[in-house]
Protein backbone atom coordinates (compact mmCIF):
# COMPACT_ATOMS: atom_id res chain seq x y z
CA UNK A 1 0.00 0.00 0.00
CA UNK A 2 1.00 3.67 -0.75
CA UNK A 3 2.06 5.37 2.12
CA UNK A 4 1.09 8.67 0.64
CA UNK A 5 -2.55 7.56 1.72
CA UNK A 6 -1.62 7.15 5.23
CA UNK A 7 -1.28 11.20 6.04
CA UNK A 8 -4.61 12.60 5.02
CA UNK A 9 -6.34 9.50 7.39
CA UNK A 10 -3.97 10.20 10.25
CA UNK A 11 -4.70 14.35 9.93
CA UNK A 12 -8.55 13.28 9.59
CA UNK A 13 -8.46 11.14 12.86
CA UNK A 14 -6.35 13.65 14.58
CA UNK A 15 -8.36 16.79 13.76
CA UNK A 16 -12.01 14.82 13.72
CA UNK A 17 -10.57 13.62 17.59
CA UNK A 18 -10.05 16.96 18.40
CA UNK A 19 -12.92 18.49 17.23
CA UNK A 20 -15.64 16.29 18.49
CA UNK A 21 -14.32 14.83 21.77
CA UNK A 22 -11.83 17.29 22.43
CA UNK A 23 -8.68 15.25 22.70
CA UNK A 24 -5.03 14.89 21.94
CA UNK A 25 -3.96 12.00 19.84
CA UNK A 26 -0.57 10.69 20.16
CA UNK A 27 0.66 8.25 17.22
CA UNK A 28 1.97 4.58 18.07
CA UNK A 29 4.16 2.69 15.97
CA UNK A 30 3.46 2.36 12.32
CA UNK A 31 3.33 -1.44 10.99
CA UNK A 32 2.53 -2.79 7.71
CA UNK A 33 0.37 -6.58 8.28
CA UNK A 34 -0.17 -8.93 5.73
CA UNK A 35 -2.39 -11.54 7.95
CA UNK A 36 -5.32 -11.04 8.33
CA UNK A 37 -7.22 -8.54 10.98
CA UNK A 38 -8.35 -10.09 14.52
CA UNK A 39 -10.93 -7.92 15.56
CA UNK A 40 -11.27 -6.12 18.71
CA UNK A 41 -14.37 -5.55 20.58
CA UNK A 42 -16.17 -2.95 17.66
CA UNK A 43 -14.22 -2.53 14.41
CA UNK A 44 -16.10 -0.17 12.35
CA UNK A 45 -15.55 -1.25 8.43
CA UNK A 46 -16.05 1.87 5.61
CA UNK A 47 -15.19 0.64 2.13
CA UNK A 48 -13.79 3.63 -0.72
CA UNK A 49 -14.00 3.20 -4.36
CA UNK A 50 -12.69 5.53 -6.68
CA UNK A 51 -8.95 6.43 -7.61
CA UNK A 52 -8.70 5.77 -4.20
CA UNK A 53 -10.23 2.25 -3.29
CA UNK A 54 -9.71 -0.74 -0.56
CA UNK A 55 -11.43 -0.59 3.20
CA UNK A 56 -10.44 1.26 6.23
CA UNK A 57 -11.36 0.00 9.60
CA UNK A 58 -11.34 1.63 13.14
CA UNK A 59 -10.80 -0.99 15.92
CA UNK A 60 -11.12 -0.36 19.46
CA UNK A 61 -11.97 -2.10 22.78
CA UNK A 62 -15.70 -1.56 24.65
CA UNK A 63 -14.73 1.04 26.76
CA UNK A 64 -12.70 3.23 24.16
CA UNK A 65 -16.19 2.80 22.34
CA UNK A 66 -17.98 3.35 25.28
CA UNK A 67 -15.79 6.60 26.44
CA UNK A 68 -16.07 8.20 22.66
CA UNK A 69 -19.40 7.57 22.32
CA UNK A 70 -20.64 9.21 25.52
CA UNK A 71 -18.28 12.21 25.17
CA UNK A 72 -19.52 12.65 21.46
CA UNK A 73 -23.50 12.46 22.32
CA UNK A 74 -23.12 13.88 25.80
CA UNK A 75 -25.21 11.04 27.42
CA UNK A 76 -23.16 8.43 29.17
CA UNK A 77 -22.65 4.73 27.41
CA UNK A 78 -22.66 1.45 29.20
CA UNK A 79 -23.49 -0.82 27.15
CA UNK A 80 -22.93 -1.11 23.18
CA UNK A 81 -26.58 -0.45 22.06
CA UNK A 82 -27.62 0.54 19.20
CA UNK A 83 -26.95 4.01 19.62
CA UNK A 84 -23.42 3.60 20.37
CA UNK A 85 -22.63 1.78 17.79
CA UNK A 86 -24.53 4.25 15.13
CA UNK A 87 -22.04 6.96 17.42
CA UNK A 88 -18.79 5.23 16.25
CA UNK A 89 -20.09 5.06 12.96
CA UNK A 90 -20.83 8.22 12.18
CA UNK A 91 -17.46 8.55 13.45
CA UNK A 92 -15.59 6.49 11.26
CA UNK A 93 -17.73 8.38 8.52
CA UNK A 94 -16.88 11.49 9.19
CA UNK A 95 -12.86 10.50 9.70
CA UNK A 96 -13.12 8.47 6.45
CA UNK A 97 -15.15 11.37 4.33
CA UNK A 98 -12.41 13.98 5.68
CA UNK A 99 -9.60 11.88 4.25
CA UNK A 100 -10.87 11.87 0.46
CA UNK A 101 -11.62 15.18 0.78
CA UNK A 102 -8.11 15.88 0.88
CA UNK A 103 -7.76 12.86 -1.50
CA UNK A 104 -9.55 14.64 -4.01
CA UNK A 105 -7.59 18.38 -3.20
CA UNK A 106 -4.89 15.87 -4.90
CA UNK A 107 -6.74 15.08 -7.56
CA UNK A 108 -7.69 10.88 -6.60
CA UNK A 109 -11.35 10.95 -6.10
CA UNK A 110 -13.54 8.61 -4.39
CA UNK A 111 -16.44 7.67 -2.45
CA UNK A 112 -16.60 5.97 0.67
CA UNK A 113 -19.68 3.38 1.41
CA UNK A 114 -21.97 3.74 4.52
CA UNK A 115 -20.19 2.00 7.29
CA UNK A 116 -20.81 -1.29 9.08
CA UNK A 117 -20.15 -1.91 12.61
CA UNK A 118 -18.69 -5.06 13.46
CA UNK A 119 -18.93 -6.24 17.56
CA UNK A 120 -17.56 -9.56 18.71
CA UNK A 121 -13.65 -9.53 19.22
CA UNK A 122 -11.10 -12.83 18.20
CA UNK A 123 -12.79 -12.60 14.91
CA UNK A 124 -10.46 -12.74 11.46
CA UNK A 125 -11.35 -10.23 9.24
CA UNK A 126 -9.34 -10.74 5.66
CA UNK A 127 -8.55 -8.65 3.33
CA UNK A 128 -7.10 -10.54 0.88
CA UNK A 129 -4.00 -9.61 -1.08
CA UNK A 130 -4.15 -5.73 0.18
CA UNK A 131 -1.93 -5.78 2.85
CA UNK A 132 -3.02 -3.33 5.89
CA UNK A 133 -1.18 -0.12 7.13
CA UNK A 134 -2.01 -0.55 11.36
CA UNK A 135 -1.55 2.86 12.61
CA UNK A 136 -2.72 3.13 16.66
CA UNK A 137 -3.79 6.36 17.99
CA UNK A 138 -3.41 6.78 21.80
CA UNK A 139 -6.36 8.74 22.80
CA UNK A 140 -6.97 10.00 26.56
CA UNK A 141 -10.31 7.79 26.13
CA UNK A 142 -8.37 4.56 24.94
CA UNK A 143 -6.76 3.39 21.60
CA UNK A 144 -8.02 3.77 18.37
CA UNK A 145 -6.83 1.53 15.93
CA UNK A 146 -6.69 2.35 11.95
CA UNK A 147 -6.34 -0.09 9.70
CA UNK A 148 -6.02 0.74 6.02
CA UNK A 149 -5.82 -1.39 3.03
CA UNK A 150 -5.91 0.86 -0.04
CA UNK A 151 -5.05 0.81 -3.26
CA UNK A 152 -4.67 3.70 -5.77
CA UNK A 153 -5.40 4.19 -9.71
CA UNK A 154 -5.07 6.66 -11.79
CA UNK A 155 -7.24 9.38 -11.54
CA UNK A 156 -10.25 9.17 -13.92
CA UNK A 157 -9.50 5.34 -15.27
CA UNK A 158 -12.76 3.58 -15.12
CA UNK A 159 -13.18 2.27 -11.31
CA UNK A 160 -13.60 -1.68 -11.98
CA UNK A 161 -10.16 -2.97 -12.62
CA UNK A 162 -10.07 -4.72 -16.23
CA UNK A 163 -9.45 -8.23 -14.67
CA UNK A 164 -12.58 -7.28 -13.26
CA UNK A 165 -14.73 -7.20 -16.22
CA UNK A 166 -12.95 -9.96 -17.76
CA UNK A 167 -13.91 -12.25 -14.98
CA UNK A 168 -17.51 -11.97 -15.65
CA UNK A 169 -17.13 -12.21 -19.42
CA UNK A 170 -14.80 -15.15 -18.85
CA UNK A 171 -15.98 -18.28 -17.84
CA UNK A 172 -15.54 -17.95 -14.01
CA UNK A 173 -12.64 -20.66 -13.77
CA UNK A 174 -11.25 -22.21 -16.57
CA UNK A 175 -11.19 -26.11 -15.28
CA UNK A 176 -8.99 -28.25 -16.51
CA UNK A 177 -10.15 -31.17 -17.93
CA UNK B 1 -34.48 -1.69 2.22
CA UNK B 2 -35.80 -1.41 -2.00
CA UNK B 3 -37.06 -4.88 -2.87
CA UNK B 4 -36.78 -3.99 -6.61
CA UNK B 5 -32.88 -4.02 -5.74
CA UNK B 6 -33.39 -7.94 -4.91
CA UNK B 7 -34.00 -9.54 -8.71
CA UNK B 8 -30.54 -8.72 -9.96
CA UNK B 9 -29.12 -10.24 -6.90
CA UNK B 10 -30.38 -13.16 -6.91
CA UNK B 11 -30.65 -13.54 -10.63
CA UNK B 12 -27.03 -13.28 -10.74
CA UNK B 13 -26.40 -15.48 -8.07
CA UNK B 14 -28.38 -18.11 -9.79
CA UNK B 15 -26.79 -17.69 -13.24
CA UNK B 16 -23.71 -18.03 -11.91
CA UNK B 17 -23.97 -20.81 -9.40
CA UNK B 18 -26.08 -22.65 -11.65
CA UNK B 19 -23.36 -22.19 -14.52
CA UNK B 20 -20.16 -23.27 -12.25
CA UNK B 21 -21.76 -26.37 -10.68
CA UNK B 22 -23.77 -27.69 -13.41
CA UNK B 23 -27.08 -27.79 -11.55
CA UNK B 24 -30.09 -25.69 -10.70
CA UNK B 25 -29.89 -23.77 -7.28
CA UNK B 26 -33.06 -23.12 -4.85
CA UNK B 27 -33.99 -19.98 -3.21
CA UNK B 28 -35.43 -20.36 0.09
CA UNK B 29 -37.85 -18.32 1.25
CA UNK B 30 -36.91 -14.15 1.52
CA UNK B 31 -37.09 -12.27 4.96
CA UNK B 32 -36.43 -9.31 6.39
CA UNK B 33 -34.54 -8.94 9.23
CA UNK B 34 -34.24 -5.22 11.11
CA UNK B 35 -31.35 -6.53 13.91
CA UNK B 36 -28.12 -7.27 13.50
CA UNK B 37 -26.74 -10.51 11.76
CA UNK B 38 -24.90 -13.08 13.63
CA UNK B 39 -21.77 -14.47 11.44
CA UNK B 40 -21.93 -17.70 10.01
CA UNK B 41 -18.28 -19.06 9.29
CA UNK B 42 -17.52 -17.46 6.56
CA UNK B 43 -18.98 -14.17 5.15
CA UNK B 44 -18.25 -12.13 2.59
CA UNK B 45 -18.47 -8.23 2.94
CA UNK B 46 -18.84 -6.07 -0.31
CA UNK B 47 -19.86 -2.32 -0.66
CA UNK B 48 -21.92 -0.43 -3.58
CA UNK B 49 -21.69 3.49 -3.47
CA UNK B 50 -23.45 5.15 -6.50
CA UNK B 51 -27.37 5.62 -6.97
CA UNK B 52 -27.58 1.85 -4.62
CA UNK B 53 -25.77 2.09 -1.83
CA UNK B 54 -24.96 0.15 1.42
CA UNK B 55 -23.58 -3.01 2.04
CA UNK B 56 -24.07 -7.09 0.95
CA UNK B 57 -23.23 -10.28 2.50
CA UNK B 58 -22.55 -13.42 0.99
CA UNK B 59 -22.73 -15.94 4.48
CA UNK B 60 -22.04 -19.77 4.55
CA UNK B 61 -20.45 -22.38 6.73
CA UNK B 62 -16.98 -23.22 6.32
CA UNK B 63 -17.70 -26.39 4.45
CA UNK B 64 -20.04 -24.83 1.91
CA UNK B 65 -17.19 -21.89 1.65
CA UNK B 66 -14.32 -24.97 1.11
CA UNK B 67 -17.18 -26.93 -1.06
CA UNK B 68 -17.18 -23.65 -3.27
CA UNK B 69 -13.93 -22.43 -3.45
CA UNK B 70 -13.12 -25.99 -4.75
CA UNK B 71 -15.95 -26.06 -7.40
CA UNK B 72 -15.01 -22.32 -8.51
CA UNK B 73 -11.22 -22.92 -9.06
CA UNK B 74 -11.17 -26.49 -10.34
CA UNK B 75 -8.89 -28.13 -6.95
CA UNK B 76 -10.00 -29.85 -3.75
CA UNK B 77 -9.22 -27.69 -1.36
CA UNK B 78 -9.51 -29.34 2.30
CA UNK B 79 -9.73 -25.89 4.30
CA UNK B 80 -9.98 -22.59 4.24
CA UNK B 81 -6.77 -21.05 3.21
CA UNK B 82 -5.75 -17.98 1.61
CA UNK B 83 -6.78 -19.06 -1.66
CA UNK B 84 -9.82 -20.95 -1.01
CA UNK B 85 -10.26 -17.74 0.56
CA UNK B 86 -9.76 -15.58 -2.08
CA UNK B 87 -12.00 -17.76 -4.05
CA UNK B 88 -15.10 -17.59 -2.34
CA UNK B 89 -14.24 -13.53 -1.99
CA UNK B 90 -14.14 -13.82 -5.91
CA UNK B 91 -17.64 -15.24 -5.75
CA UNK B 92 -19.21 -12.52 -4.01
CA UNK B 93 -17.22 -9.93 -6.14
CA UNK B 94 -18.06 -11.76 -9.25
CA UNK B 95 -22.06 -12.13 -8.65
CA UNK B 96 -22.16 -8.16 -7.10
CA UNK B 97 -20.43 -7.02 -10.10
CA UNK B 98 -23.17 -8.68 -12.39
CA UNK B 99 -25.89 -7.74 -10.32
CA UNK B 100 -24.38 -3.86 -10.75
CA UNK B 101 -23.80 -4.25 -13.94
CA UNK B 102 -28.12 -4.93 -14.56
CA UNK B 103 -28.83 -2.26 -11.91
CA UNK B 104 -26.65 0.25 -14.05
CA UNK B 105 -28.64 -0.77 -17.29
CA UNK B 106 -32.29 -0.25 -14.87
CA UNK B 107 -30.85 3.42 -14.44
CA UNK B 108 -28.83 2.72 -10.88
CA UNK B 109 -24.84 2.91 -11.29
CA UNK B 110 -22.92 2.25 -8.36
CA UNK B 111 -19.74 1.14 -8.10
CA UNK B 112 -18.83 -1.92 -6.12
CA UNK B 113 -16.23 -1.91 -3.33
CA UNK B 114 -13.38 -4.65 -3.00
CA UNK B 115 -14.51 -7.61 -0.95
CA UNK B 116 -13.41 -8.25 2.20
CA UNK B 117 -13.77 -11.86 4.58
CA UNK B 118 -15.08 -11.92 7.58
CA UNK B 119 -14.12 -15.74 9.11
CA UNK B 120 -15.32 -16.77 12.55
CA UNK B 121 -18.69 -17.27 13.56
CA UNK B 122 -20.76 -15.49 16.25
CA UNK B 123 -19.51 -12.04 15.86
CA UNK B 124 -22.59 -9.65 15.14
CA UNK B 125 -22.57 -6.84 12.26
CA UNK B 126 -24.91 -4.62 12.03
CA UNK B 127 -25.65 -2.48 9.04
CA UNK B 128 -26.97 0.45 11.41
CA UNK B 129 -30.33 1.51 10.16
CA UNK B 130 -30.65 -0.48 6.80
CA UNK B 131 -32.56 -3.54 6.97
CA UNK B 132 -31.66 -6.42 5.62
CA UNK B 133 -33.41 -8.23 2.94
CA UNK B 134 -32.12 -11.92 3.73
CA UNK B 135 -31.81 -14.50 0.54
CA UNK B 136 -31.29 -18.21 1.22
CA UNK B 137 -29.92 -19.88 -1.55
CA UNK B 138 -29.46 -24.00 -1.80
CA UNK B 139 -27.19 -25.67 -3.53
CA UNK B 140 -26.14 -29.58 -3.68
CA UNK B 141 -23.02 -28.20 -1.49
CA UNK B 142 -24.99 -27.02 1.24
CA UNK B 143 -26.69 -23.38 1.66
CA UNK B 144 -25.03 -19.99 0.93
CA UNK B 145 -27.13 -16.89 1.88
CA UNK B 146 -27.45 -13.36 0.44
CA UNK B 147 -27.93 -10.14 2.82
CA UNK B 148 -28.78 -7.06 1.16
CA UNK B 149 -29.09 -4.02 3.07
CA UNK B 150 -29.26 -1.34 0.04
CA UNK B 151 -31.19 1.77 -0.60
CA UNK B 152 -31.46 4.35 -3.12
CA UNK B 153 -27.93 6.81 -3.10
CA UNK B 154 -27.81 10.14 -2.37
CA UNK B 155 -25.31 10.54 -4.91
CA UNK B 156 -27.23 9.05 -7.66
CA UNK B 157 -28.27 10.81 -11.57
CA UNK B 158 -31.81 9.14 -11.83
CA UNK B 159 -33.20 9.04 -14.85
CA UNK B 160 -36.32 7.39 -13.79
CA UNK B 161 -35.40 3.98 -13.32
CA UNK B 162 -37.62 1.33 -14.00
CA UNK B 163 -36.58 -2.53 -13.33
CA UNK B 164 -38.39 -5.18 -13.67
CA UNK B 165 -40.54 -7.20 -11.31
CA UNK B 166 -39.70 -10.56 -10.98
CA UNK B 167 -40.86 -12.89 -13.21
CA UNK B 168 -38.30 -15.26 -13.39
CA UNK B 169 -39.02 -18.61 -13.24
CA UNK B 170 -36.96 -19.62 -10.53
CA UNK B 171 -38.17 -16.77 -8.46
CA UNK B 172 -40.80 -19.27 -7.58
CA UNK B 173 -39.54 -21.04 -4.72
CA UNK B 174 -38.95 -24.50 -5.50
CA UNK B 175 -39.23 -26.07 -8.68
Amino acid sequence: MDAKLLNPFIQAAVEVLKAEVDTDVTRGEISMQKSSLTSDDITVLINLVGDVYGVVMYGMQKNTCLNLVSKIMGQEFTELNSLAQSGMAELGNVISGRATIRFSETGYKSNISTPTVLTGNGIEISTLDFPRIVVPLETQFGILTVHLALRTKNPGEPHNPDEFISLIKAPLSPKVS
Amino acid sequence: MNVKFLNPFVSSAHDILSLEMHEPVERGDLRLDHGSYQTDDVTVIISLVGAVDGTVFYSMSKEVAVGLASVLMGEKFDSLDRLAQSGVAELGNVITGQASMKLAEAGFESNISTPSLIIGKGATISTLEFPRLVVPLTTSIGSLTIHLALREGLQSNLKTPELEVPKVDFLQKGE
